[in-house]
């Protein structure tokens, strides 16, 4: 006797659940199975962001366009280079060039990711970008990246990490989408300290004992007090300086979680909390941490499953249940819970 | 004219906050044009939503009116050189 064909297509779950009750126990049989899968593709469906990426190409294609905005306002500026291009004259495009390209190397590498958006996505960067411009941010489709004031910071391509960091907030926004406010938005911002940081490691080959787990190291003149922007492994530790306002204000623990209206509900403060608990996590699995750590945090981002308001909770679940459907109940499983319970937050 | 702006966000996310009256500048009348300017310009919404990942937003109160907000990308010239002139560059 033939299989039952299965019954699948466009059909509505109307029509399948009245072949259910057909008088043929095969089409009976096939239309239960298909209910069944039609079932889990439509919540899969509505769970999953609309911006999660098409199936993904086969090759890698890495094409960098680097352009000036020559200290104004003027976005996306002029373009100065090219992918493949000879390089440029002015350092910052080299720098900027080359770091998109261990960027891209990385998610590649370690995640067989095609760009940001796992379709090949151009990688498009701008350097000057006004006068003497203390920051650097992804604009929805660039990176774009300001000079410094030579004061208290330096230029901003100086940081291979703060290029990873800037071009994984173009991952969340095409994967997980999580918004930029409150917790959702403090994990948005871990996540792209998080790849930042293993984009730094897998560049230096460093397992996780050897990283410094600094986030913009060299960002600041020799002015300041202060060895980075942030560190996951002690959050609160990277400034302390007057021209800074005073301390690093990153919590390590749920118990100082900072509640407040700025910087979008503190999403450059509280991410401190998630940071170290990747942090804890790959230094008790140990070895390259963009290996098991690194793949648990990306498997969680790229599920599909994440709600766009996710908070620590949700999150820190979710990283423990990859964990176990990727490791089984090893190390690795009880790596992940024992950091998020070192951090305040305890999954199960 | 009292002029206060807050800038909160960036790459780092702490805040800074600058002041300035006009009558103690040498360059007090150039500023209250550049602030009249903002804030007529500034007669329709506040840029609503959390905004762009690490962008600067800017937080401008001039006297006893309500508050502006804008953010980078996107300022206009007359609120980056208020900004330049308020706040500087760095911190």
């Amino acid at each position: 006797m033939r299989p039952p064909r299965p019954v699948c297509g466009i059909l509505p779950p109307f029509i399948l659940e009245k072949l259910t009750e057909a008088d043929n126990p095969h089409v009976r049989e096939a239309a239960h199975n298909t209910l069944a899968v039609d079932a889990d593709f439509r919540q899969n469906r509505i769970e999953t962001p609309s911006l999660v990426s098409p199936a993904a190409p086969t090759e890698f294609v890495l094409d960098r366009t680097l352009y000036d905005t020559h200290h104004t306002l003027a976005l996306p500026g002029d373009l100065v280079r090219r992918e493949g291009g000879d390089p440029s004259l002015d350092g910052t495009v080299n720098r900027a060039y080359e770091s998109l390209g261990l960027t891209f190397t990385l998610y590649k590498e370690a995640y067989a990711r095609h760009s940001i958006d796992d379709a090949n996505l151009p990688l498009d960067s701008t350097v000057h970008y006004r006068r003497r411009f203390n920051n650097a941010f992804w604009d929805g489709e660039r990176m774009v990246f300001g000079d410094g004031d030579a004061v208290v910071f330096n230029d901003f391509t100086i940081s291979v990490d703060i290029i990873g960091h800037e071009l994984t907030h173009g991952v969340t926004q095409y994967t997980a989408g999580l918004v930029y406010q409150d917790q959702s938005g403090a994990l948005n911002e871990s996540i792209s300290d998080v790849f930042g940081s293993l984009v730094k490691q897998y560049d230096r080959h460093q397992t996780a004992d050897q990283a410094d787990w600094l986030i913009g190291a060299g960002l600041f003149t020799p002015q300041v007090r202060g060895q980075a922007l942030r560190s996951m492994r002690e959050p609160g530790t990277g400034f302390d300086d007057p021209m800074l306002g005073g301390k690093d204000p990153q919590p390590s623990h749920m118990t100082h979680y900072v509640e407040g209206d700025a910087d979008n509900g503190g999403v450059h403060i509280n991410s401190g909390i998630p940071n170290h608990a990747f942090y804890l996590t790959a230094v008790a699995i140990g070895g390259f941490a963009w290996e098991r750590a690194g793949r648990i945090w990306y498997e969680t981002l790229t599920s599909g499953r994440l709600s766009e308001n996710c908070d620590f909770q949700e999150f820190a679940q979710a990283t423990r249940d990859t964990a176990e459907r990727l490791y089984g109940t090893r190390l690795e499983l009880e790596s992940v819970v024992k950091a998020w319970s070192d951090v305040g937050l305890s999954v199960h | 004219m009292h002029i206060r702006l807050i800038r909160s966000g960036g790459l780092l996310g702490v805040p800074r906050r600058a002041e300035a009256d006009t009558a103690a500048r040498p360059d007090g009348a150039a500023l209250e044009k550049l602030a009249y300017e903002v804030l007529t310009a500034a007669d329709g919404p506040s840029p609503s939503g959390p905004g762009v990942p690490d962008a600067c937003h800017y937080t401008l109160t001039v006297d006893d009116q309500p508050p502006v907000e804008f953010t980078d990308p996107g300022l206009t010239d007359a609120q980056l050189r208020l900004v330049e002139r308020v706040l500087g560059e760095g911190f």
